[in-house]
């Protein structure tokens, strides 16, 4: 909170008490961006936002945008803000004197400097002062940007509560999603169709099934779920720069490590099955001689990798094949 | 094989091996679990087998009825809990009834030694229970392999250790022989088998929520078996039985109560049955219908009514009528879900998914056998392999997405690994007959001598054997050594080794419950992190405010935000929660990492969900973004009651360059606590008991008091 008193006390000794500030200018500001967001000067915030004998609310967020500062979640959070501010030009926003503001660090860098502000984004909100808005405490507020404040229902719905007025987001509905997944299903009913006329299932049906169910159970046990919850990396990468295949610990993993182990597994099932249903029937027994040998050489390579690598996860573990 | 041994016939000597050998699987099985009780004792492990152990003994004192209606006034305080209405007694009921037939055959056991080694005898019975389900779908050998497997494999043992007193121990084995007389029911039509597949259902549902993948894979079978065209009468016999009976009987369990009729879990069993009953009356339609036209029929009524089950359905979940999801099911699904809207749930550390080496760790070799099974599964493709095929795709997705369900994935695997390496001992292991090729070029000139031919015959199959023979030993190994060094650990008493190898035991737990077991009022409340609760009840006969049935998420979110609060905060909290006691357990002594400190982030994102004003999780991070413990941590952080708690005059301890050993920091140089008194602390300070102060006799508040007092003086221990 020493942020926000010394806030106050620096837009006081700026520009002094009562210098003017009016919603009509602000809200002349708000009406210059697309979605009622004021892009405010620093001068303009201090003249607007900041002085305590106001008769309206203003939350304003302290951001870098500028993609020098490569800062991911202001974007994150400029979205949703701006969500919000759509949602409340919408829906008129005329049961409350409420305006939106930004405030970017480029325009306001002394006042960040000035204030030791370290951590952006931050959500601000400067209740009105006076007036028949003013609330029992119009000291400035920071709004915790957390998991469920970060998205536009989030925000909406906990400004709707500090302020006691119906703020809805509004969102923008995403149609390439459902352009997308209406094309996908109807490639994949058309698709179907074709392959109900021309493909005698029932011939090719069993094959199919068994390739799919293979396929989905072997990413299934190599950690296809963890990459998909946790996305890690693609690969790793050592200090001295070179590509890094394996994760050293066993509850971390690089996305590569599932495709090299679900082939893995892949390999040792196929041999098995080469074994059992093939080998048997290589003609001339030199050949199949060969044969098995080659397959069950493959099966103790694959496996021994598979197993090496295992080691390499899980340091201290006794066993090892062929490789060490 | 003519000539009789022993008198007995090739047949029977088979029979007798089989026996033999399976016995011997029981006896690995439950030897393999043992290694706790031969190394520490026969205790029990770990957190909730605490409580069932407690509702246990509390059933053999007072009896039945008693437990069913018996509320715990203890837990939860002040609210209480139901216990007889919100578990699964199955466990209970067992070990009761084993105990009771014990003392009428008047051999006096202890109630405990029941508890302990029940996992491990059903784990025998699983395995047995595995041969059967083999059997059932391809034959003895493949039967003999998977009991071998599923009794070793480290995926069931991590929960079914001896002293693991948990409802997995006894459901994998209920789990396992529901499906095996499913499948028998199916493929003999057998009422019988069905009305016996309901009665061991019931007795899933008794026992633990997971009942819920059985009531749903088993009409997934059953759907897919109508939608591959394989209707027959003893599906519908199979089904209709097993379902009517199992259903009734399963809502005879209060915790289960009404839900098979308005749950989205119970739906699909639900609407198959209906759907059974309409595939069955088409099919007597076909008796008096034309060809031409039943066909259409069928075809069109199929669709119509899938499409229109789903919509109502979906339907009559969004008016409410049947109850959605479940947080803990959802999440299963919905991946992302859990981390948003439930923290109890993904701070489980067993929720979390799975990543690949966890899979190797549990099952080994047979996590590659397992797609060859599926595959000559998919070759011989009767109403069995469905099932079996059906079971592999959704144990393979459960448990790629919560680590814990491993378990159920581990029979589907054995099984499937039991087929795989069976076709693979056919093909290799009969060295009587040559091979087909042999056969078929046999009219081509002999092109080696016979010794090189036979040669040629033999030696192939002798390195496939070797090889194979080979990796199971390995196996064997592995699972010995991984059930060893980390699955057989009771958690409660903890093992350490000095460098010179000698062996130390730390027993702080104990000595912590037995400390407030013994020097406070039998109506003492202890306020702890729900992880400790059913310790708490179980060991030191205390009233918990929280424990690990985490039914009441605010009631545990507050527990979070006294912790996480500072301490005059904290202090009034605990006052209005008449606490007396706070406990906390601190690694920092010894480096033990599970302590309360590393588990504060999770209290504090749980106290955060339930009170965003008060608690926030970015504060108790320093400018650096680290959590830190020292003098550089935040001032969330140093003020908040837990660190309070655990680092106060550790720096007594600990020297002034101390740090603590978990988190490799410099430890803070002053920790001021007045409002709480330390009470006791365990010989590695791993468990720290502090009484919360009586309000001051001269209203004073308690930093006045320590202030005149003096410093140090609040660090006074008085006795």
């Amino acid at each position: 909170m020493r942020l926000l008193a010394g806030l106050a006390l620096f837009g006081l000794a700026l520009v002094g008490t009562g210098a003017g500030q009016s919603f009509g200018q602000l809200q002349a500001l708000c009406g210059k961006d697309k979605d009622g967001v004021a892009q405010l000067e620093l001068s303009q915030f201090m003249k607007h936002v900041v002085s305590e004998d106001k008769d309206y609310a203003v939350v304003v967020q302290l951001t870098a945008l500028s993609p020098r500062y490569k800062c991911d979640t202001c974007h994150v959070v400029d979205r949703a803000l701006r969500a919000v501010s759509r949602g409340w030009k919408k829906s008129g926003g005329t049961q409350k004197r409420l305006a939106f503001g930004t405030l970017d660090v480029e325009n306001g860098e002394e006042l960040f400097q000035q204030m030791g502000i370290d951590k952006i984004p931050r959500l601000m909100i400067f209740p009105a002062g006076k007036g028949p808005e003013a609330m029992a405490n119009s000291s400035p507020r920071e709004m915790k940007l957390g998991a469920r404040n970060s998205h536009a229902e989030g925000m909406a719905a906990r400004l709707s509560e500090l302020f006691g007025v119906e703020i809805k987001a509004d969102v923008p509905v995403d149609f390439t999603k459902y352009v997308v997944n209406a094309a996908a299903v109807a490639g994949a009913a058309y698709a179907s169709l074709l392959a109900y006329r021309h493909i005698n299932l029932r011939m090719l049906g069993r094959n199919v099934w068994a390739v799919a169910t293979i396929a989905f159970v072997l990413l299934m046990t190599s950690g296809f779920m963890w990459n998909r919850i946790n996305s890690p990396p693609y690969l790793g990468q050592a200090r001295s720069g070179d590509a890094v295949l394996f994760a050293p610990t066993q509850s971390q993993q690089f996305g590569v490590e599932t495709q090299i182990v679900a082939t893995g597994y892949a390999a040792c099932a196929l041999c098995v099955v080469l074994l059992v249903k093939h080998v048997p029937h290589v003609s001339g027994a030199e050949q199949r001689t060969l044969v098995t040998f080659m397959v069950v050489a493959s099966m103790l390579l694959v496996y021994s990798y598979l197993n090496s690598v295992f080691r390499l996860k899980m340091p201290g573990y006794p066993y090892k094949l062929l490789l060490p | 094989m003519r000539d009789k041994v022993l008198g007995l016939s090739a047949h029977d000597q088979t029979s007798l091996l089989r026996l033999a050998i399976l016995g011997l699987i029981s006896v690995v099985a439950i030897g393999s679990r043992l290694y706790s009780v031969i190394r520490f004792e026969s205790i029990i492990h770990e957190f909730d087998p605490w409580f069932n152990y407690r509702t246990t003994r509390y059933l053999v004192d007072n009896g039945f009825d008693k437990f069913w209606n018996w509320f715990d006034e203890t837990a939860w305080y002040p609210l209480g809990r139901v216990v007889g209405g919100t578990l699964y007694p199955g466990i209970m009921v067992t070990s009761a009834t084993i105990y009771n037939g014990l003392r009428l055959l008047n051999i006096p056991v202890d109630i405990r030694n029941v508890c302990v080694f029940l996992a491990p005898v059903f784990s025998a019975l699983t395995a047995i229970a595995t041969y059967q389900l083999g059997k059932e779908v391809k034959d003895a050998t493949a039967g003999l392999l998977a009991a071998a497997f599923i009794g070793i494999a480290p995926g069931y043992i991590s929960r079914s250790v001896a002293g693991s007193y948990d409802n997995e121990g006894i459901a994998i084995f209920l789990l396992v022989f529901t499906f095996f007389l499913w499948l028998r029911s199916v493929r003999l039509g057998s009422a019988m088998y069905g009305a016996l597949t309901a009665v061991f259902y019931f007795y899933m549902v008794s026992a633990w929520g997971g009942y819920v993948f059985i009531i749903n894979l088993i009409p997934l079978h059953v759907f897919a078996l109508l939608a591959m065209g394989r209707y027959s009468n003893r599906l519908y016999v199979a089904y209709s039985t097993f379902y009517v009976l199992g259903t009734l009987a399963s809502m005879q369990i209060p915790f289960v109560g009404f839900q098979p009729t308005f749950t989205s879990e119970h739906m699909a069993a639900l609407g198959t049955f209906g759907l059974v009953q309409l595939v069955a009356f088409t099919y007597y339609v076909r008796t008096v219908a034309s060809q031409q036209h039943f066909q259409l029929l069928v075809r069109f009524a199929l669709l119509i009514l899938f499409v229109l089950g789903v919509a109502v359905l979906v339907l009559l979940t969004m008016r409410g009528v049947i109850a959605p999801w479940t947080g803990r099911f959802y999440s299963l699904w919905d991946t992302g879900y859990a981390k948003i809207h439930i923290p109890i749930i993904a701070s489980v550390s067993e929720h979390q998914p799975t990543a690949w080496p966890n899979f190797f760790f549990d099952l080994n070799l047979l996590i590659w056998l397992f797609p060859a099974g599926i595959y000559f599964s998919f070759r011989e493709l009767t109403d069995n392999h469905v099932f079996l095929i059906l079971y592999s795709i959704f144990a393979a997705y459960f448990s790629g997405v919560m680590v814990r369900l491993i378990l159920t994935l581990t029979p589907i695997v054995c099984v499937m690994a039991g087929i795989a390496m069976a076709n693979v001992f056919e093909t290799y292991l009969d060295f009587r007959k040559a091979a087909p090729a042999e056969l078929e070029a046999h009219d081509a000139p002999p092109s080696a001598t016979g010794s090189m031919k036979r040669y040629y015959t033999y030696f192939p199959k002798i390195a496939v054997m070797v090889n194979f023979m080979y990796f199971l030993f390995m196996f064997q190994w592995h699972c010995s050594w991984i059930t060893s060094s980390a699955y057989s650990s009771p958690s409660v008493v903890l093992a350490s080794r000095g460098p010179d190898g000698s062996h130390h035991i730390i027993d702080d737990f104990r000595e912590a419950y037995y400390w407030l077991r013994k020097n406070t009022e039998p109506s003492a409340k202890v306020l702890s992190w729900w992880d400790y609760g059913y310790q708490l009840a179980g060991m030191a006969d205390r009233t918990t405010l929280v424990d690990n049935n985490t039914w009441n998420n605010t009631h545990i979110a507050t527990v979070g935000k006294i912790m996480a609060s500072d301490e005059d905060t904290a202090y009034e909290l605990a006052r209005r929660h008449d606490v007396d006691y706070v406990l906390v357990i601190f690694g920092g002594m010894l480096g033990y990492s599970g302590d309360d400190i590393n588990k504060f982030l999770w209290m504090i994102r749980i106290a955060q969900g339930v009170y965003p004003d008060d608690v926030n999780e970015q504060s108790f991070f320093n400018r650096e973004g680290q959590y830190a413990i020292g003098d550089d941590a935040s001032a969330a952080m140093k003020n908040s009651l837990m660190h309070k708690l655990c680092y106060y005059r550790f720096g007594d301890v600990m020297g002034p360059k101390g740090f603590d050993r978990v988190r490799k920091q410099r430890l803070p140089t002053s920790v001021e606590l007045d409002n709480f008194e330390e009470a006791y602390t365990t010989e590695n300070w791993m468990v720290r008991i502090y009484k919360v102060k009586e309000l001051d006799s001269l209203g004073r508040t308690h930093h006045a008091v320590a202030k005149l007092k003096g410093p140090r003086a609040a660090a006074h221990i008085p006795f």
